[in-house]
């Protein structure tokens, strides 16, 4: 009966997989935004992950998931962290890098006197 | 005795993991149905966000089923590989349990958040429009 189980909710979990990039691909497209489609993917993702816990798994499925729901925290405060300073910066692609770099040269090439 | 107190927890991790399995099934299917008619239909950012929280809340439901097997399972538990798997496998639904409602938590408070600015920009301009006329 477990093994039935496990059975099903392991092609489940590929058939989930499979929607879980479909629906990604499509949120991209649709939004333009990587942060959203990313965080569409990985949502649907887990939950293929979760289906595959179902039963008795063996270690290689427990580090998969672990690893997911890992790469999933980084991601997502990566891309916070990323979204904050674009938005901070309030400009666009040009004007980000520009401002940082000249005043952080600005600062090295000043003389320790006149700061 | 033991034996049957075993095939008792058996049965009953299976229909529990079984409803945990379903919950998530069933919120999976829902949510991709959703974002292709978000996608497809409406194409804006802000329609994708519920249909995430949603997700999330059906994960988490399944979750706590999946947890609860976990916890039937300690009932019986004979050897040591066992029950380092079982370990393992709780530490890591609980994380997920608790990442996944403090997700849930900070995307609601930002849909708020988003909600109330709308609805102030939509005030001033209301009073903006009185007042022109």
């Amino acid at each position: 009966m477990t093994a039935a189980l496990e059975e099903i909710a392991g092609l489940l979990a590929v058939c989930i997989g499979t929607a879980a990039l479909i629906a990604g691909a499509l949120a991209l497209a649709v939004t333009h935004r990587p942060s959203l489609a990313l965080s569409v993917f990985l949502d649907l993702l887990l939950a293929a992950g979760l289906l595959r816990l179902v039963g008795d798994p063996g270690w290689q499925a427990i580090v998969t998931v672990a690893s997911i729901v890992v790469l999933r925290r980084l991601i997502g405060v990566g891309l916070r962290v990323g979204g904050r300073a674009w938005s901070s910066s309030g400009g666009g692609s040009g004007t980000r890098v520009g401002p940082l770099r000249s005043s952080a040269v600005a600062r090295l090439v000043r003389p320790a006197w006149r700061s | 005795m033991e034996e049957l107190l075993a095939d008792i927890v058996g049965v009953l991790v299976t229909v529990v993991e079984a409803c945990g399995a379903a919950i998530v099934i069933t919120g999976a299917v829902w949510a991709f149905a959703r974002f292709l008619w978000v996608g497809l239909r409406r194409r804006t950012t802000e329609a994708f966000v519920p249909v995430r929280l949603t997700l999330g809340r059906f994960l988490l439901l399944g979750l706590e089923f999946q947890l609860a097997s976990d916890v039937l399972r300690t009932a019986v538990a004979p050897s040591f590989e066992e029950l380092g798997l079982l370990a393992a496998v709780a530490a890591i639904r609980t994380a997920l349990n608790y990442f996944l409602s403090r997700e849930i938590a900070d995307e609601r408070r930002q849909v708020a958040e988003q909600e109330e600015t709308g609805s102030a920009v939509d005030v001033t301009a209301d009073e903006h429009r009185r007042r022109s006329a």
